[in-house]
């Protein structure tokens, strides 16, 4: 495949996960911190941030473990706990990183990187990266772009539910029963975007 | 014991090595019943597209008994089609389709007539589109209207229009409510007969 | 007998904590698919806590939450190879999902809030029904997608809905599970403060 076709092919899978195929909105992966820490857009923004870093990485490290390690063994199913592993591993890492050298980026986004462990967002993304036959460039693509549609996603929401923590909601819809009805508004505005891009 | 620095080591090994090697177990067990299933899944593809007259509920030993006798492989001669034989001579082609659906990747195969013109059938083997919309391509409404068909001429073998509108010999109906995957089923048809009809080409055939 | 109504109704997790309903949301277009969901994740859940609690006496602290993992992606590794090799086509509409019980908040959340500190059999009953209840919920919005949406339930045509009734696509589509969620969850809370404002 030349560069050309190589390059629009990441650039398609990234705009589609950042907005058509959003790994929230359209794959509901993520769902119990976005509900949880959606309140206010500062936390949205630094937890958003942490899960395009993590995703990012974590889908070029399960690639090549996928690639390099399971297949030639012939151990694909193992999949489920290496890909666990290599991103608590991953977490933890980057967690410790950040503490030792960069106490200020630590204090932003340290705090939500345990958090991001049980994000079942970051597997997801690995394990349709699996099924996608997704080859190594359109992988870091999608991982990037998932993070960042997971990101857009959540800081929107944080933004809407500020918004409204002056209006009167019904008191059984209160919590998530109105944040999932916003989702579920804003999932059908992102479908608007289908056909965007040639192939998206 | 349980107080020693190695124990939660020892533990976290012996458990690892005793879940994994019920699963390695497993997993060798199955496999080879899952090859098969991916290899009988493609072999009724490739029969529902030829015009070949299949029992009605025919169990999948008899489909494979039926694609070994009937069904060669793809080869360069036949522009990587499968090919239907009647005794020496090729009666219809399966030619291969594969690309992006709105979900994921769509697999399947046309079947074209001897003359490389007429249509026999169509059909999906892989797909995950949204069922009750893109997923209809499966079904048989959408699949029928392809038999009798004729591929026209250039790099638009089969037009797709809205549902309701009059048609072509060479064009079928969308599926109402699911224009992205009928567009890239559409899309993914005509690259597929336009690489294969190259390929028979270059392979010296005449061609028709 | 409390155990029961606990995992159905008082504390359902979906209703009462909004867990874990990431992996299976995705799914609740069809109910068959749904239906072949929450039995994977009730068996996981289940056996997860019986083995969780068996092994509770010889596991050591620190390591615990390593080992419920393990345990959990076992019984679903299990599911998936034989949904893989029994029932192909499920498998492949199942996509990720199955994987993904393996992060599903409520299993991990059992085993350390009651299998960890209880006996085999109660820790058993406990994950059966929590997972149970997870699946009346699941099975609900899948009926009433699948029906609104398609018109019919489990493939089989119903017979207002599959003839007279102008199908509403959007239940069929992401948004649709967003917001018969939202509603179920509203109609649960208003009856649940309904009950406890009568009990007060």
């Amino acid at each position: 495949m030349s560069l050309t076709t190589e390059l629009w092919q990441v650039l398609v899978v990234c705009f589609s996960a950042i907005f058509t195929g959003n790994i929230l909105l359209t794959t509901f992966l993520g769902m119990c911190p976005f509900l949880a820490v959606s309140r206010q857009v500062k936390a949205s923004v630094g937890l958003g941030f942490a899960v395009v870093f993590v995703m990012t990485f974590t889908s070029l490290l399960n690639w090549l473990a996928y690639r390099y390690v399971l297949v030639p063994m012939e151990l694909e199913f193992f999949r489920f706990i290496l890909f666990i592993i290599i991103i608590a591993t991953f977490v933890q890492f980057v967690e410790m990183v950040l503490e030792r050298y960069s106490p200020v980026l630590y204090q932003n986004l340290g705090i939500f990187l345990p958090l991001i462990t049980v994000n079942c967002a970051i597997l997801g993304a690995s394990l349709f990266m699996v099924i996608r036959e997704y080859t190594l460039p359109v992988t870091v693509g999608y991982g990037f772009g998932s993070g960042v549609g997971w990101m857009l996603a959540i800081v929107a929401m944080a933004g809407i539910r500020q918004q409204m923590a002056v209006e009167r909601v019904p008191k059984g819809l209160q919590g998530p029963g109105i944040t999932l009805i916003i989702a579920g508004l804003m999932a059908l505005g992102f479908i608007g975007f289908t056909g965007v891009l040639q192939g998206s | 014991m349980r107080d020693k620095a190695w124990y939660p080591v020892l533990y976290m090994f012996i458990a690892t090595a005793f879940f994994s090697s019920i699963l390695i177990g497993l997993a060798r067990f199955s496999r080879d019943r899952v090859e098969a299933n991916q290899r009988l899944s493609v072999e009724k593809a490739v029969l529902e597209a030829l015009p070949i007259e299949l029992p009605r509920e025919a169990s999948s030993l008899e489909l494979h008994r039926i694609f070994l006798e009937r069904v060669t492989g793809p080869s360069a001669a036949s522009g990587n089609a499968y090919v239907l034989l009647e005794g020496d001579e090729v009666a219809a082609y399966a030619v291969p389709l594969e690309g992006k659906g709105y979900w994921d990747t769509i697999r399947g195969f046309i079947g074209i007539a001897s003359d490389k013109n007429a249509v026999t059938g169509i059909s999906f083997y892989e797909q995950n589109e949204t069922p009750g919309l893109g997923a209809e391509i499966v079904q048989p409404p959408f699949r029928n209207q392809f038999v009798g068909k004729r591929i026209a001429e250039g790099d638009r073998p089969l037009g797709f229009r809205p549902a309701g509108s009059a048609l072509e010999e060479s064009e079928v109906h969308a599926i109402t409510g699911a224009t992205q995957t009928s567009t890239r089923v559409e899309k993914i048809i005509n690259e597929d007969l336009a690489g294969w009809r190259s390929g028979l080409r270059s392979n010296g055939d005449s061609g028709s | 007998m409390s155990v029961v109504k606990e995992g159905l109704w008082d504390n359902n997790p979906i209703f009462r904590q909004v867990l874990g309903i990431c992996s299976a949301l995705a799914v609740t277009n069809l109910v068959l698919n749904t239906a072949v969901m929450c039995f994977a994740l009730t068996w996981t859940t289940a056996l997860s806590c019986l083995t969780v609690s068996l092994l509770r006496e010889w596991t050591p602290h620190r390591i615990r939450m390593m080992v419920q993992t393990l345990i959990i992606a076992f019984y679903v590794i299990l599911v998936d190879l034989a949904l893989k090799a029994y029932w192909p086509e499920m498998s492949r509409n199942l996509g990720p999902y199955v994987g993904l019980i393996i992060t599903n908040c409520i299993i991990m959340g059992r085993c350390e809030a009651f299998a960890r500190s209880n006996p085999p059999g109660k820790s058993f009953l406990d994950g059966l029904f929590s997972g149970l209840g997870y699946s009346f919920v699941l099975l609900m919005v899948a009926v009433v997608r699948e029906l609104l949406g398609m018109g019919t339930i489990l493939g089989v045509p119903m017979p207002y809905f599959s003839t007279l009734w102008d199908k509403w696509i959007i239940m069929v589509m992401p948004p649709g599970a967003f917001f018969t969620l939202a509603c179920l969850i509203w109609i649960f809370r208003s009856i649940r403060s309904g009950e406890e404002e009568k009990s007060v």
